[in-house]
This record gives C-alpha cells, sequence and structure tokens, in this order.
C-alpha cells in the first residue's frame, strides 16, 4: 500500500462571525480577508510538510480549489512546479488541475509534460470533475461540465502521447491546430491517471479506462459503490480484473503518541467538513446541471413534504461530525500507531483492499509542529504494520 | 383557449402551447417555459393565433445532443415561421425569449410584420466592470427573487407549495437557459450593433419595477432599434406576462391592430 500526504492548504484565519455571516467561505469571502503574509507562511510549512514526506517515504498529492478559506491552491500547477524541484524521491501526484474550468487542456498538457520531467517521471495526474462553487471562480458553465471533463481528458492524453509534430483536435469543447508538446512527458506513453469520483457512472467510465480511481471522505459505503461500479464496467467490458493499485481510499489521519492525543489532536481536521464547506445555494442546490432536475423537488423544497423521506445530501451529511462519528464512519482514522495501523486495515479489509491510502494530514487549526509529529509517526510506525498486514496482496497486475 | 401540443420543426419535438385565430403571434418564453395554466397565453390568444414553442430542453421540448446554442435557437425559430399561414406574423418575445426573438427579427424574415419585447436580455450596454443584467446563477436566490418581482411574496415560486412535476420543470428550464446563457451571461456581443437591421414596427415594454434588466436598460434596447416605441407598466417587474398579463395583453392587443 502506498501512502500519500494531502493537505488542502486551508486558511482558518477568518474571524467566525464573519463566516457565520457569509452565506458562502467559497467563491465569494472577500480576498481582503486573507492576509498575504499568513498566506505565506502557510505555503512554506505546507511545503516543508511535504518535503518531510519526501524524506521518509510518503507520496504527495498536490490539489487545486478556489477562493476560499478551505484551500490556497488555486494556481495549482505553481504549488506543482515547486514540489518538482524540490522534492528527490517520492512520488507527486496532481490531484489535480481543474481541467473543465480551464480553456486550453492543451496547455494544461504542457505543464504536466514539464512537471513530469522536472521530476523525473515522478508525476502521477488526478483528474477532478470540479462542480459547486469552483464554476463560479472558474467562470465555467456548469451545464455540460462532465462532457468537457472527459474531452479535455482525451486532448491531454493525445497531447502527452503525441511526438509526431504538430497535431489538431477539433472536437466539440475544445479546438486546437497546431499540438506539439517540448518536452514532451518524461514517462511513455504518459504518466499515470487517476480521478477523483465516488459517483458510480464516473466511475464506471474510470474502470473501462484503467485509471485509478480515489475515492475522498465518502466512507466505506460511498467508496464501496464507486469501485464495484468500476469492477463491473470492466468486467461488462471483457477487460481484466483491476489489481489493488487502481484504487485509492482517502480520509482524514491523525497519529499521535496515544489514542487520547491522536483523537483530540485528530478531530482539529474536522474543521474542513464543518466550517470549510459552506456553499451559497446559488453554487450549490440551485446550481443548474448539478443533478437530474427529477431531484430538484427534494433539493429545492426547505423540507421534505409529509410522509417523504428528506434527500440524502452527501456534503451535509458530513458536517458537524464529532471526531468519534468521523472514525466510526471510517473518514477518519486517529489515535496512537497501532490503532490508526488497526483502523485502516479495517477499512482495507471491508473494501477488499486499496494500493493507495491518500490521508489528508493537515486543515484548520491543526498546526504545522501537529501536522509534522503525525507525518512521522505514520512513516516510522504505522507503514511498517501496514505493510506487514498487506504483505503478500496482489497490488499490480 | 389555450391547449398544450406537440410540433415538429426540423425533426425537433417542440411542445407548443396553441389558442386563438387570425394573425399568428409566436410568443418566446422567458427564463421559464409558459404552461397551459399561465394566464397570458390565453389573454393573448383573443387576439391572433397564438404558437408559443418552448424552446428545446425547456419544458417538455425534447433538446436534441450538441444543441446547445444560441445560433440553433435562431435557426429553429426561423424554421418555425416558415411553417406558418399568413402574411402577418407577430413575434413576441419575454426575456430570454426577447433576446432570441431581437435576434430573429435582425437577421429578417419575409412574413415578419411586428416584433414585442418584453423586458429582453440580449445586449451590453454599460462599461466593462458594470453588469447590465442581474446574474441569476451566480447572485443569491433572495436578492434575484427581490430583482425579478415587484411583489415577490405574492408571485415568486414558492417551492414548498408547488407539485413536484412543477419544480421538475423548473428545473429543467433552469439547466437549459443555463447551458443557452451562460456566457457571455445573457447577451450576444455583437447584436446591439447589429439591432438597426429590425425593420418592422417595434414595441419594447418594459416592467417598471425590474431589477434583472432595468427600464433604463430597455430605453436603449429601444433607442437601438429604428422606430421602436418603448411603453412600461407600473407595478411590475421582470415578469409583466405575470404580475400584469391583462395590461401587457391589451399593449400587444393595441399594437398588432395598429
Amino acid at each position: 500500500m502506498q501512502l500519500w500526504f494531502h493537505n488542502e492548504n486551508t486558511y482558518p484565519f477568518v474571524p467566525q462571525n464573519i463566516l457565520d455571516a457569509a452565506d458562502s467561505v467559497r467563491a465569494s469571502l472577500p480576498g481582503r480577508l486573507c492576509d498575504p503574509k499568513i498566506a505565506a507562511d502557510l505555503f512554506h510549512q505546507c511545503m516543508d510538510e511535504s518535503l518531510l514526506c519526501d524524506d521518509l517515504g510518503i507520496n504527495i498529492v498536490s490539489i487545486e480549489h478556489h477562493a476560499g478559506i478551505n484551500s490556497l491552491y488555486g494556481a495549482s500547477p505553481i504549488v506543482l512546479g515547486a514540489l518538482a524541484r524540490q522534492t528527490r524521491n517520492v512520488r507527486v501526484l496532481s490531484q489535480g488541475t481543474l481541467i473543465s474550468i480551464r480553456k486550453d487542456p492543451v496547455r494544461v498538457a504542457e505543464e504536466y509534460a514539464t512537471a513530469d520531467v522536472m521530476l523525473r517521471g515522478r508525476l502521477d495526474i488526478g483528474f477532478v470533475k470540479s462542480g459547486d462553487s469552483e464554476m463560479a471562480s472558474g467562470n465555467a458553465n456548469p451545464v455540460g461540465n462532465l462532457e468537457r471533463f472527459w474531452e479535455a481528458i482525451d486532448l491531454i492524453t493525445m497531447a502527452l502521447k503525441n511526438q509526431d509534430g504538430p497535431a489538431r483536435w477539433e472536437g466539440k469543447h475544445f479546438a486546437h491546430r497546431h499540438i506539439n508538446l517540448w518536452p514532451r512527458p518524461y514517462q511513455q506513453p504518459h504518466p499515470p491517471m487517476w480521478a477523483a469520483t465516488g459517483d458510480p457512472d464516473t466511475a464506471r467510465e474510470l474502470g473501462r479506462r484503467g485509471m485509478v480511481n480515489s475515492v475522498v471522505l465518502r466512507g466505506i459505503d460511498g467508496t464501496k459503490k464507486a469501485w464495484t461500479a468500476y469492477r463491473e464496467a470492466r468486467e461488462e467490458a471483457g477487460l481484466p480484473a483491476p489489481a489493488l493499485d487502481r484504487f485509492a481510499y482517502a480520509g482524514f489521519v491523525y497519529v499521535g503518541d496515544t489514542d487520547e492525543e491522536g483523537v483530540e489532536v485528530g478531530s482539529k481536521l474536522l474543521w474542513f467538513l464543518n466550517t470549510s464547506l459552506k456553499q451559497a445555494p446559488q453554487f450549490s442546490k440551485f446550481l443548474p446541471g448539478r443533478m437530474p432536475p427529477d431531484m430538484a423537488p427534494g433539493v429545492y423544497r426547505t423540507k421534505p413534504r409529509p410522509g417523504e423521506a428528506p434527500v440524502a445530501r452527501p456534503a451535509d451529511a458530513l458536517r458537524n461530525m464529532t471526531a468519534e462519528q468521523a472514525i466510526q464512519r471510517q473518514i477518519m482514522f486517529a489515535g496512537n500507531p497501532e490503532t490508526v495501523a488497526k483502523q485502516i486495515m479495517a477499512a482495507y479489509d471491508t473494501l477488499g483492499g486499496f494500493g493507495h491510502l491518500i490521508f489528508i494530514g493537515r486543515s484548520g487549526y491543526l498546526t504545522h509542529e501537529e501536522a509534522e509529529k503525525s507525518i512521522r509517526l505514520l512513516a516510522k510506525e504505522v507503514m511498517p504494520r501496514l505493510r506487514e498486514a498487506t504483505a503478500g496482496a496482489v497490488t499490480t497486475p | 383557449m389555450i391547449a398544450t401540443e406537440r410540433l415538429i420543426i426540423h425533426g425537433i419535438d417542440l411542445e407548443v402551447l396553441r389558442g386563438g385565430t387570425g394573425d399568428p403571434i409566436v410568443l418566446l418564453h422567458g427564463m421559464r417555459s409558459l404552461t397551459s395554466v399561465s394566464q397570458f397565453p390565453s389573454l393573448l390568444a383573443g387576439h391572433g393565433a397564438v404558437i408559443a414553442p418552448a424552446c428545446p430542453g425547456f419544458g417538455e421540448s425534447r433538446r436534441p445532443a450538441d444543441f446547445e446554442t444560441m445560433y440553433d435557437l435562431i435557426h429553429l425559430q426561423r424554421a418555425l415561421l416558415d411553417t406558418l399561414p399568413g402574411e402577418r406574423i407577430t413575434l413576441a418575445g419575454l426575456s430570454f425569449g426577447g433576446w432570441l426573438a431581437a435576434e430573429v427579427a435582425a437577421l429578417g424574415h419575409p412574413r415578419l410584420t411586428r416584433l414585442v419585447l418584453v423586458d429582453p436580455v440580449g445586449i451590453k450596454i454599460s462599461d466593462r466592470e458594470t453588469a447590465d443584467i442581474l446574474d441569476v446563477f451566480n447572485r443569491s436566490p433572495d436578492e434575484v427573487r427581490r430583482a425579478e418581482w415587484h411583489d415577490p411574496d405574492r408571485f415568486a415560486p414558492d417551492f414548498d407549495a408547488m407539485e413536484d412535476a412543477e419544480i421538475v420543470r423548473y428545473a429543467r428550464d433552469r439547466d437549459a437557459l443555463c447551458l443557452y446563457a451562460w456566457h457571455p451571461y445573457m447577451y450576444n456581443p455583437r447584436l446591439r450593433a447589429w439591432l438597426h437591421r429590425i425593420s418592422v414596427p417595434t414595441l419594447v415594454v418594459w416592467g417598471e419595477s425590474d431589477g434583472i434588466v432595468t427600464p433604463a436598460y430597455g430605453r436603449e434596447f429601444a433607442r437601438a432599434i429604428p422606430g421602436a416605441r418603448f411603453e412600461t407598466i407600473a407595478g411590475c417587474g421582470h415578469h409583466p406576462e405575470i404580475e400584469r398579463p391583462e395590461e401587457l395583453a391589451a399593449l400587444i392587443a393595441s399594437f398588432v391592430k395598429g
């Protein structure tokens, strides 16, 4: 099992009364509320955490979100570039440039090819469907988002593979007359490709394409739905069963010296769910294209009609969760090294195994020092236990 | 007086409202499709043969794959005009449909004799840092509600009170509108320069309390169309067809007769 460190570089330092009064903590909070001096410290701390991972053999995830307290990584390729130069050992997963809000996927391919060369072939490319407030920040039509997502992936793949001089693309959403990357990617024909989704339909397409399916904060049930769809789609297409390295499970992780410390400090990670998910209704429930119109009655109404079950909203279900609930739902692993290893293996066994564990190791008010302590314990005390417990598992085809 | 029917234009299966007799009046809906329970199409049908198609994706009109631009809608509406009988066609458009009607009229049609635009969107007037049209996808639902209606408590949709089918239709309309009009938001950057090509008598009607597009925008819109008449209706916002249907129908009726 490969471990991946994931830190969204959150900015929790906006006064709570302002967050409470705002209809959205993403996309619309005025920029004056972000102190660039604090932001600079955060960027350097996060980079140092990544470099510590590089020393300890933990891979790194580089992410992208826009204009909110949930992440300062709007200019994702810049961060990836810094990681490309500063790390020396581990793999770096960009998960990823939000391709359906970028106007020119060829430019994205160029950025990824360059990063892969700088990394000497240590790049993994992850795609994220994006949505909600990102559609406003990215000025991208929310209707047709998924169609653009797949066409962009196809175009990026073609651009990365092309070695034969200028190629052309005249698709539905994108057109380019002269696709010819210099440098081409270090890995041939292109870096490994992932996508983050818990949506079974999207997971099916990942299965047919053989891409890695990461599922972020969906817990066991949500993850199982996606991976079952992935496996079924491959079987239906007559493709070989996927190896465990096609599956990545993502959750919060905090390792302390004791169970008490692990849970107490780890509970700070839940700030991400409890505070940073708040989005205005025009970016969420009323966003066009976000769900089939048939689902609108349950979503638009302020309350279910008598006798009707409330509509399940994944984001709502994550809010106001305690550490104990998060651990019980297996979206968080927290405790001493032995406890955390056991919790991870319980999820691993329930899901039939996975090749990658992405751990969200810092968020909200969890400090740089606390994050680094957990990373060290994870590398030195948890990783060997996981290795031992998963010895013999067939991870690659 | 008004019935819901199907009409196939260029192979596209459309939901249409039909009613009344006389010269055709093509009525293009706004941000929301019209239904047979809407009062306004019935009132208008007292003054001509009303035909009100739901644009593909709106209401119960199927949207063919890849049909997703104003360009498609303009061609479709011109194809629909071709199928109508008679030599005197009135084209009336509400809000988003006003934009579409203005595009069609600027291109011209041999049997088009009158154009009516009710609180239309579709052109750019202010400077590059000022939006002319309130962004119904990007602003809070409360702000949009206040801007859209003169009397929101009476007229704004109340999802808790609406039937499932009405909400599904509302959501379908919203998706379709977003598809066609997301970017640039609700306007064609080049349309204003071509509005002078409109060669038929034109009536531009505006709700005095419209906060989605203000009457000042409406005056500029009318000014760009040669000889256009500009009228306002008091006590109504972006939807004269809902807040003041009788007054709107009377204005159009006298204009069509004139």
